[in-house]
């Protein structure tokens, strides 16, 4: 049997393994090189990284980017599930937390694709069972007829009570942007409370949930300034980070970029996000931004682990920069399919 | 002069007592000497050993290099060691 030795060992132990994976992941000067090459030669590339196996395992039943896509997904469901299994004591229980929100985002594109007619295989393509769900469970959800029976094979999960809800709603409009929202605020609100149940190390796992919501909330402060229609701020606002709800409807107010910026600046406290904010001073498209804030909250993220090497954050960290390496490698990928120039590309790639 | 021999004899006497003390005190220093460097070196190399097999454990062409990392901290319990034999045989 494993038995867990006590004291600070595992915590060093395992938050070394993941500063070497960390610095195994592709870097800013392979991606360029990655543009300027074609999708086979992308493929190459990628089975030479830490891919093969998926490659090479599914290399028979899919070809281009849909091999790509599948791979990419498989590798990073099996790198969380074995993260679960290496990390001691109260870290494990909140990575697993922390990778809950995969099973919102897992039911959301089962329900979105049920909802346009996608076929089951090319549904299962994009789902990544890094959460509470596994594999089976979720090719069972895909295997339902309807948006109903899907939920019923929910009933006793956390997301089920919200799904119910909001259910009827989602259907009539055709939108499901609503539940997302809910559903993000129940697993924010379920964290925040993990993390202030005095288990020991909430306080750094608070610190970091908390600058997660800060982002998300300025990130969809952003998409409001730049939608045409009229949306509930308080729908739309995610509770637990420094930004209080009269906060976030009086940015939302303020129609003037620089009158905002200079709001925010006055809320917010990052070194990094302080720096973006000063940078910008013209509007940009809501995408640039959006990339270019996942930038700042890895770099913020990642100098909160430095300043505690042997807690929750490096494990974290290691979680966010894995994911959007496989964001990067598809946007790669499915920019080269679709024949976009490497500037276009760049554009997508949190680097 | 009874009181004289009896004044010899108290000082002979403490003379013995004070060269005891000053053999159990170099023990005694020695063994201070020699636990505290085991200490410190046992919990450098339990916060180096657990990094050094994480490390091997995601890339095995570091062994060599974590394994001499590991022993570095052996250096603190040879200084100590020196000092406790230099305490006792001085």
């Amino acid at each position: 049997m494993f038995v867990m030795a006590s004291g600070p060992a595992p915590y060093i132990y395992l938050c070394t393994r993941m500063r070497v994976r960390k610095s195994k992941l592709i870097q800013r000067d392979e991606y360029f090189r990655m543009l300027n090459m074609s999708l086979p030669e992308i493929t190459r590339v990628i089975e030479e990284t830490a891919y093969k196996k998926e490659i090479d395992e599914l290399g028979s039943n899919f070809k281009g980017i849909d091999l790509i896509e599948v791979a990419l997904s498989w590798n990073l469901a099996k790198e969380y599930q074995k993260i679960l299994e290496i990390t001691p004591g109260t870290l494990k229980q909140f990575t697993s937390s922390y990778l809950r929100r995969w099973d919102i985002q897992n039911v959301l594109n089962i329900l979105r694709g049920k909802m346009q007619g996608e076929k089951a295989g090319k549904i299962k393509e994009i789902l990544i069972p890094a959460g509470t769900l596994d594999r089976v469970t979720l090719d069972r959800l895909v295997a339902e007829d309807t948006i109903d029976q899907i939920i019923d094979a929910l009933k006793g999960h956390r997301m089920y009570p919200v799904l119910l809800e909001k259910i009827e709603e989602a259907k009539e409009t055709g939108s499901f942007s609503k539940i997302e929202n809910e559903l993000y605020r129940q697993f924010y609100a379920d964290i925040i409370d993990e993390a202030e149940s005095g288990i020991k190390g909430g306080k750094l796992f608070l610190s970091f949930i908390k600058f997660d919501i800060d982002i998300k909330n300025i990130k969809t402060l952003f998409r409001l300034r730049a939608d045409s229609f009229e949306e509930d701020p308080h729908e739309m606002f995610i509770t637990g980070g420094s930004l209080t709800v009269d906060d976030f409807v009086r940015l939302n107010a303020i129609k003037d970029l620089v009158e905002f910026i200079n709001a925010l600046k006055m809320i917010v406290h990052q070194k990094n996000l302080l720096v973006f904010l000063d940078e910008l001073k013209s509007e940009k498209k809501v995408r640039d931004i959006e990339v270019r804030l996942t930038s700042v909250q890895l770099d913020q993220m990642e100098w909160m682990s430095k300043l505690h090497p042997f807690s929750i954050h490096p494990i974290l960290v290691y979680l966010e920069k894995k994911k959007y390496e496989v964001f990067n490698l598809r946007a790669l990928a499915r920019g080269k399919e679709s024949k976009l120039s490497p500037d276009k590309i760049t554009k997508y790639l949190v680097m | 002069m009874a009181d004289l021999v009896s004044n010899v004899t108290a000082v002979g006497m403490s003379v013995e007592a004070i060269k005891a003390t000053q053999i159990g005190m170099k023990a005694l220093a020695a063994a201070i000497a020699i636990s505290t460097t085991a200490f410190a070196a046992a919990w450098a190399e339990m916060a180096i050993g657990s990094a050094a097999v994480g490390a091997t454990a995601e890339n095995k062409d570091v062994f060599g290099l974590v394994l001499l990392l590991t022993v570095i901290p052996e250096t603190i319990v040879i200084f100590g060691l020196v000092v406790a034999l230099l305490l006792i045989f001085s």
